[in-house]
């Protein structure tokens, strides 16, 4: 390289001004900024005006009026008439609102937001203990467990859409695996419309996304229990602690950490749920499968009006929930450690 | 675990292998039904009795897959362009800037790696409408250019922060030793930087790869007008609307080809995307 690094400093001699960090930096910065940071600020801005995107003449301020109807929206709260759309929120009302929304988790009124509750409630326990399992498991596999991890990993690998097509026709009531099997078990009349039956639409889709999720998590639990030093299951075995004993004192303490990080990707990804309902329900039966993203993505780009000030608004206001779920976790790691 | 309990007792392992393969099963079978199912013909298909390999094998469903689905071309050839146009602009911008924020000391360096962390935590999603409303006015809605800048933005700062660490763990010698050797920082970057942290850009590469590739709502919003823009996930759950009612193996066909590439793929570089997906999730 010395042979021809004269060379190159006369060379370089136009690039000189750029070889420092601040130009390292820019292209990244370019990009992010433009294409990542300003649609998200740019949404937070748009989130205080009445802003129908066919109609920017009528744009103007509007406050906080798209989050307060936010919690007005029947669609998004499920309770009808209750809380009346013309007069605002009193602060009774606002104050009263968390013991609403416990009264409202249990009786699963429906909405975009109990929906995404609901799910999310469903969801997270399935996606925390299974894939634990499965992972303990695999690590007593011995020499096979590679075969097997990189077996369960597979769907995780398919994205959501092609996943969600798959199990359209798993569902499917006529021609559907499932119901075959099921007309093959307990006679020609046996079997359901998974997917077009009110109580059944949202158990369906949350049982695709657990079994779609459990080799992330699975890998997820195989790395934690990696961690943990073989001296601390060894001195457990001397002990005379094994099986079940051993993985309660030993593994699931020194596991907890990985455990609340499964918890919480699961959770935001499960706030998150879009594109599952999108394609195997469209929110349907009635809307008894909308989710808040789905419902965001219709006022925004389906109801017709694009309504983007609304939307936005509640695009902000599930990241702000999310972030909350994402700081109390966080809490709770601190205060483990 | 009680039953483990038992099974260690009797030495015998034989129940545990059981489960695993039950589980494994559940987990492939799906995917193997849609290739078998795709080679089946209409009339078994929609007959009554469920079978598992085909009584008759028929590539029939692949013909009519080319004949009619028009647009599927465009979708494998549109996803191939936008993840692969991420990928690289990603790993480019992505690994220069945290070659800065690793190595250098300078002003404002502590505020940039603040705002690229901060918008980990909030959802893309958030920036979906703004996102709309930009590519709209910059004539970018169906393009892939748009798309391909639209996932890129949302991908660096997850590439950031873990080429970041990637290259932290590069001996500080060994840059010093390319200084005294005349190399600038840019020539250093290349010679040093990325050969030693080729492992971490393989692994940051193919989750980045897998984000673009399986991304969904981005591609629903901008690029959802014509054939020539849509991407796979789009157009497959379009083709699903149009064929469900109609021919199911046509649509397993298309299915099929959908998911084998990053199946495939997996099966090939197993170490590397479980390196880049691990890598991804402990981001907070």
């Amino acid at each position: 390289m010395s042979a021809v690094g004269d060379q190159r400093v006369t060379q370089r001699r136009g690039w000189q001004g750029l070889d420092n960090p601040y130009a390292f930096l820019l292209p990244a910065v370019l990009v992010f900024g433009m294409f990542a940071l300003y649609p998200i600020l740019r949404s937070l801005f748009l989130s205080f005006f009445h802003y129908e995107f066919l109609r920017p003449e009528e744009m103007g301020w509007v406050g906080w009026a798209n989050y307060a109807e936010i919690f007005r929206d029947e669609r998004v709260t499920g309770w009808p008439g209750i809380v009346s759309p013309e007069k605002p929120l009193s602060v009774w009302e606002i104050a009263f609102y968390p013991f609403l929304a416990v009264w409202l988790t249990i009786n699963a009124p429906g909405g975009a937001f109990w929906n995404t509750i609901r799910f999310t409630v469903m969801y997270v326990p399935a996606a925390i203990v299974l894939p634990l399992v499965v992972a303990v498991l695999i690590e007593r596999a011995g020499r096979l467990s590679t075969l097997f991890r990189t077996l369960n990993f597979i769907p995780i690998v398919v994205s959501v859409a092609v996943v969600s097509i798959i199990w359209m026709w798993i569902y499917h009531p006529e021609y559907g695996v499932l119901n075959t099997l099921l007309r093959g078990l307990l006679g020609r009349d046996a079997g359901y419309n998974w997917l077009s039956d009110a109580k059944l639409a949202m158990p369906a889709i949350v049982a695709m996304a657990v079994w779609h999720g459990l080799g992330f998590n699975m890998l997820l639990y195989l790395v934690g229990l990696q961690r943990i030093p073989l001296e601390l299951t060894e001195a457990a075995r001397v002990d005379g602690a094994t099986g079940w004993k051993a993985f309660r004192m030993v593994t699931l303490p020194l596991m907890k950490p990985t455990i609340l990080l499964v918890g919480l990707l699961a959770t935001i990804g499960a706030l998150k749920v879009f594109g599952q309902m999108f394609i195997m329900t469209q929110g349907g039966p009635g809307d008894s499968t909308l989710s808040m993203v789905l419902y965001l993505y219709n006022v925004a780009f389906r109801y017709g009006k694009f309504r983007f000030g609304y939307a936005s608004a509640l695009a902000w206001m599930l990241a702000a929930f999310i972030l909350l779920v994402t700081l109390v976790a966080f809490r709770l790691t601190r205060e483990r450690e | 675990m009680i039953i483990l309990d038992k099974l260690k007792r009797y030495g015998n392992s034989s129940l545990l292998y059981l489960v695993l393969a039950g589980i494994s099963v559940a987990s492939v079978l799906p995917f193997v039904w849609i290739v078998l199912s795709s080679l089946k013909p209409h009339e078994e298909l929609y007959s009554n009795s469920l079978t598992f390999l085909p009584q008759s094998y028929t590539l029939v469903n692949y013909t009519t897959m080319f004949e009619r689905m028009v647009g599927f071309g465009y979708y494998y050839r549109n996803s191939i362009l936008v993840s692969f146009g991420t990928v690289i602009l990603t790993l480019f911008a992505g690994s220069l800037a945290a070659y800065a924020l690793s190595r250098f000391r300078f002003k404002g360096d502590q505020v940039v790696f603040l705002v690229f962390l901060a918008t980990i935590m909030v959802p893309g999603e958030v920036g979906l409408i703004g996102q709309y409303e930009l590519l709209s006015a910059y004539k970018l809605l169906n393009t892939l250019t748009g798309l391909t800048l639209s996932y890129t933005a949302f991908n660096l700062a997850l590439t950031i922060f873990i080429m970041r660490n990637v290259f932290a763990a590069v001996p500080q010698e060994m840059l010093d030793a390319a200084r005294v050797d005349g190399c600038s920082w840019w020539e250093a970057f290349w010679q040093i930087m990325i050969p030693m942290g080729a492992s971490g850009l393989a692994a940051a590469g193919t989750l980045v790869f897998l984000n673009a590739w399986n991304e969904f709502i981005f591609a629903l919003t901008m690029n959802n007008w014509t054939d020539e823009a849509r991407t796979l996930t789009v157009g497959i759950q379009l083709l699903q609307g149009q064929w469900q009612h109609w021919d199911y193996g046509v649509l397993f066909s298309s299915v099929m080809l959908s998911f084998l590439p990053v199946i495939l793929l997996f099966l090939l570089l197993q170490k590397t995307f479980m390196r880049g997906l691990t890598a991804g999730a402990v981001k907070g």
